[in-house]
């Protein structure tokens, strides 16, 4: 309204130095000023981008460039919480050994584009260049998952309750076809794979229930078309906890994708 | 006497050949152009046949635009962004429903739709071709990547129908089901733009 208003004050001082094509510049200017006020007037929906990483050919090129030589140096400054292997032994924190670079490659492009919020990796994220991700990615993929006596791990954790193993093996394998919840390995493997979705079978039990938590209640919203928001949401108590506990005591099928 | 016989047919074959009279000539240019407008009628009965739809289907590219979309980038910009999924009321009569199939979910995984009022459903996929089928009713619509896809419903009475995946999908297609709820025009405004977008998560 103040912008029509100042309009009409100049189309008054036109009018009297220049008469009718002041008037007529006055009109045309305001009825574009009003056709802008109309057009930021209609309500327009918030758009929610759950990541900017898509598998785009060039995006999977970028993310399988990696050389996991020089990745060896710069994961050298994920060690301290993920272990010098992937297998950290603090429960909290994801194991990163074997795990596919797709991946890795799209949770540090979403750190650092802050789609993912974490106080520790937003700022290790950002300091990474996209070549740095992609090495590290091509690193962390050809760490071996074997068992080392050497180092210091937390997987695997033993079940805190042995009755949960028969409703975490029925959802992982069968799924739920009544609450139309597909079986975890469709996705996460040994059965099938989804580009970006990481292998569970060597994930630290603590770490994914936190994580299936954060699906559900939308505080964590980087899955792309919402797959783990609306399967985690309709997941129960007793459930999380039997799918988180399960894969953090090894208990699925160890393997990788072929690719 | 088979001897004879032989040497009869051999002769016949090694017989030269007379020359086509004026009239086997024009009998032949006769049968080429029988076949020739034989084929042109065909040509003409197709084209009869298909010309409405052609000119539909033009008229509806003209209108709504080109219907392709990038199954990969769904989720970054164009119509299909999480935040324009779900049920919509449009400003003329009717509702807008969008959804997105991918292995192995249906984006959103139950929606809420109004009764009494044309619903226009686009629905595409992110990786392969999905079918959602809304039982009872006989519809089906198939969500092909790389396309929109639109059809035109209309639900008389509230209810709840199933919305399973009619076309196998890969290994986790017998658990993909969704829900369609038809509820009354009242009660579908009365609700918030949230329950409207994805009943599962009510």
């Amino acid at each position: 309204m103040l912008c029509a208003r100042r309009l009409a004050g100049t189309r008054n001082a036109l009018n009297g130095q220049i008469g009718l094509p002041g008037i007529a510049l006055g009109v045309v200017s305001f009825l574009l000023a009003s056709a802008n006020l109309m057009g930021s007037d209609a309500p327009e929906p918030p758009v929610r981008i759950p990541s900017n990483v898509a598998w785009t050919a060039e995006t999977i090129a970028k993310a399988y460039s990696g050389n996991a030589l020089r990745g060896l140096l710069v994961a050298r400054r994920c060690d301290r919480c993920h272990g010098r292997e992937g297998f950290s032994s603090n429960p909290r924190v994801p194991n990163l050994a074997n795990m596919d670079r797709l991946v890795v490659w799209k949770q540090l492009d979403d750190f650092r584009s802050g789609k993912r919020s974490s106080d520790v990796m937003q700022s290790i994220a950002s300091s990474l260049s996209l070549q740095d991700t992609a090495d590290i990615a091509a690193y962390y993929w050809i760490m071996p998952i074997a068992w080392d006596p050497a180092d210091d791990r937390a997987f695997p954790q033993p079940l805190s309750d042995p009755r949960l193993e028969a409703v975490a093996v029925r959802l992982i394998t069968a799924g739920d076809g009544s609450r139309g919840l597909p079986p975890c390995q469709a996705c996460h493997g040994s059965v099938g794979w989804v580009s970006g979705a990481p292998s569970l079978a060597t994930q630290n039990a603590t770490y994914l229930l936190e994580q299936i938590e954060a699906f559900a209640s939308g505080q964590r919203r980087n899955d792309i078309n919402m797959r783990m928001r609306s399967i985690a949401a309709q997941l129960t108590g007793e459930e999380r906890r039997a799918l988180a506990e399960s894969y953090g005591a090894g208990l699925s099928p160890i393997s990788s994708p072929q690719k | 006497m088979g001897d004879l016989m032989f040497r009869d047919t051999l002769s016949q074959t090694t017989q030269p050949a007379r020359e086509p009279s004026d009239e086997t000539a024009n009998s032949k240019i006769r049968k080429r152009i029988r076949s020739g407008l034989v084929a042109v009628m065909l040509i003409c009965v197709w084209v009869s046949v298909r010309l409405p739809y052609e000119v539909e289907s033009g008229i509806e590219a003209l209108l709504n635009g080109p219907n392709r979309v990038d199954p990969q980038t769904l989720h970054l910009r164009g119509e299909f962004v999480e935040s324009n999924l779900g049920t919509v009321e449009e400003p003329g009569d009717g509702v807008t429903l969008r959804m997105i199939a991918d292995q192995y979910l249906f984006v959103p995984q139950c929606v809420l739709v109004p009764t009494g009022v044309p619903i226009r459903v686009r629905i595409t996929s992110a990786d392969v071709v999905h079918k959602p089928s809304i039982k009872e009713t006989g519809v089906e619509i198939k969500a092909v990547p790389g396309y929109v896809v639109e059809t035109h419903l209309q639900f008389a009475r509230p209810g709840e129908y199933e919305m399973p995946c009619h076309e196998f999908c890969g290994p986790g297609h017998y658990t993909m089901r969704s829900k369609l709820i038809a509820v009354s025009l009242q009660e579908f405004r009365n609700l918030s733009q949230e329950a409207r977008t994805n009943c599962a998560l009510r």
